[in-house]
């Protein structure tokens, strides 16, 4: 699959024209289909409007959260099962005018609240790399759509990491960018305070294209930050000698891991060997201390603001307005019957969850202590900010996991290895994965996450170690 | 220490139920959730900590010019509805008489 710049360069000087570009997509889409199951909805029509842009005229799929009018968005849940939206993102309406053209709407995992990619209403998504494996999630169909080779960027939502960890898994490159850089109307909400809209590619350099095109104040979302008038894509040139990246020990310290697998070992050598050649590139790299105790309660800090906010989100899902109509005599017991059908039991329980949290009595105890370590992990990383130009980690303890493998999720890899990336949501920082090599014929990757609205910057850092590591366009197709 | 019927009471709250076994798993489920939530707890002088509810504290306000920008029609509005009648959704009779 080539890139948005190497597919750009075949369209203007006409090698290819941009509908026999969608039709190999939609052709690659049904072919893959039935092994790796990316879409909820694959168009079969071309349409596009004309620009000027660097996009004009190239495929691309987007995650079935994001409000498409007159195109199914199911959110892979039943209880959106038919809905058929009535009114466009503001990203899609974004990427209309810029001339991109939609393949699919991608599969997630249920209302994105989860990190499979196996909770769909649809089935589940395999991994390009090896179909006995998870791609993660919640994008899945992003990230598969993307290394299958289907599209050149997909656009997704990321919450916890559900952009950065299934692109890792998937060998691809997953970017999102600061709080509000990009509009969230239409998107539909999961936890507003910690929801992004971001994108999914084959190299650092279209995660730059696309984001310059998407980003920008919107009238119809309070919280879109006003535009920051600088181009991305042209900050991928600045230089980086003498750049100060820090890793936390507590996070990449194999030793620390008591009973760490020999995957573990591997992938935390290979980030070792990592941040060697960032060295070689120019950058001062340090080991900073963070401790341990902090680390492990992002992960329920994290579970418990999302939950908390989900419940509130999602109390607009009844089956009266849209949605299939529940049974019953009084309106109650309508919507009561439609969301006890509509959503599947991993949905209930983390509503349980949320509705336990918000009781009165919990709220102190539970939901405001996850908001306050929410403010003490995002004040010691601006603090470190002040010091530092981004923060480089391994986004997983291990390759893509077996659809039948189970961790313990009270150990020291679940809680800090396997859901740091939680961080960039907690502060809204700019946070992207890109490949990091192979361990046991798997991808896996390194992310990078820096300060809040240094979203150029932190791109450009990404785009020079990906240019050293040499996994520009990795995919698997 | 949490029950069933506990849960099934923060099930209704939020107005949806669950098979038996589903409230089973919930149950087992819960085991993990209360340790985890301890590992909050476990962080000295929090409670001193103001909770955070929005990643930054850069307020980006702005006054919108006092135009009307589009909306949705009736017809869209109600495009989704499985009852319609008189341009409204049809849902039963709330109030007796």
């Amino acid at each position: 699959m080539k890139t948005i710049m190497e597919l750009r360069a075949d369209l203007d000087n006409k090698k290819v024209t941009s509908e026999e570009l969608f039709k190999e997509a939609n052709k690659k889409a049904h072919e893959y289909q039935d092994e790796y199951n990316s879409f909820v909805t694959i168009i079969d029509e071309y349409k596009k409007n004309e620009s000027d842009s660097l996009i004009n005229g190239i495929p691309y799929s987007l995650k079935d959260n994001i409000s498409t009018k007159g195109i199914l968005t199911t959110s892979s849940s039943n209880i959106l099962k038919d809905y058929i939206p009535v009114y466009d993102a503001t990203v899609y309406k974004k990427l209309k005018n810029a001339g991109a053209v939609l393949v699919g709407k991608t599969v997630l995992d249920e209302l994105a609240m989860g990190g499979t990619g196996t909770t769909a209403n649809t089935g589940i998504v395999k991994n390009p790399w090896d179909k006995t494996r998870q791609i993660g999630g919640s994008s899945a169909g992003s990230a598969a759509s993307v290394a299958l080779g289907i599209t050149p960027f997909s656009i997704a939502s990321d919450t916890g990491d559900s952009i950065r960890k299934p692109a890792a898994f998937g060998g691809v490159v997953g970017f999102k960018p600061t709080y509000g850089r990009i509009s969230r109307y239409g998107l539909f909400a999961f936890a507003s305070s910690l929801d992004h809209v971001g994108c999914l590619t084959r190299c650092v350099e279209d995660c730059a294209i696309v984001t310059d095109i998407l980003k920008g104040k919107d009238e119809r979302d309070m919280t879109s930050l006003p535009d920051d008038g600088v181009k991305y894509h042209d900050m991928l040139k600045n230089d980086i000698k003498g750049k100060k990246l820090f890793y936390i020990k507590e996070i990449t310290d194999k030793e620390l891991y008591k009973d760490a697998s020999e995957e573990t070992k591997k992938v935390l050598d290979k980030f070792k060997e990592t941040i060697d050649k960032c060295k070689e590139l120019g950058f001062i790299v340090e080991e900073v201390s963070i401790d341990e105790k902090l680390l492990k309660a992002i992960y329920p800090s994290y579970m418990t603001i999302s939950c908390a906010e989900a419940t509130s989100n999602n109390s607009n899902l009844t089956g009266i307005i849209f949605g299939p109509r529940g049974e019953g005599n009084t309106i109650n017991d309508i919507m009561f019957d439609a969301r006890t059908k509509g959503f599947s039991e991993l949905i209930k329980r983390r509503f349980i969850l949320g509705s336990y949290i918000l009781l009165k009595e919990n709220q102190e105890r539970l939901f405001k202590n996850a908001q306050r370590l929410r403010r003490i992990i995002v004040n010691k990383m601006n603090d470190l900010f002040k010091e530092y130009d981004a923060m480089i980690l391994p986004t997983s303890g291990g390759v893509a996991p077996k659809f039948d493998s189970d961790i313990d999720r009270m150990s020291d890899r679940y809680l800090i290895l396997e859901n740091h990336m939680a961080i960039g949501n907690f502060g809204g920082y700019p946070s992207i994965t890109i490949p990091n090599g192979f361990v046991d014929d798997m991808p896996i990757g390194i992310n990078i996450t820096g300060p809040q609205f240094m979203d150029g910057e932190v791109l450009n850092i990404a785009y020079k170690i990906e240019e050293h590591l040499g996994f520009k366009g990795l995919g698997k197709e | 220490m949490v029950t069933i019927d506990d849960l099934k009471d923060y099930a209704s709250r939020l107005m949806f139920d669950m098979d038996s076994e589903g409230y089973e798993r919930t149950l087992k489920e819960f085991e993990t959730v209360e340790k985890h939530m301890a590992l909050i707890g476990e962080i000295d002088g929090i409670e001193e900590i103001e909770p955070m509810t929005f990643p930054y504290e850069i307020y980006h306000a702005s006054l919108r010019s006092d135009e009307a920008m589009d909306c949705l029609s009736v017809e869209d509005v109600l495009a989704n509805s499985k009852e319609v009648e008189n341009n409204q959704v049809k849902v039963p009779k709330v109030v007796d008489r």
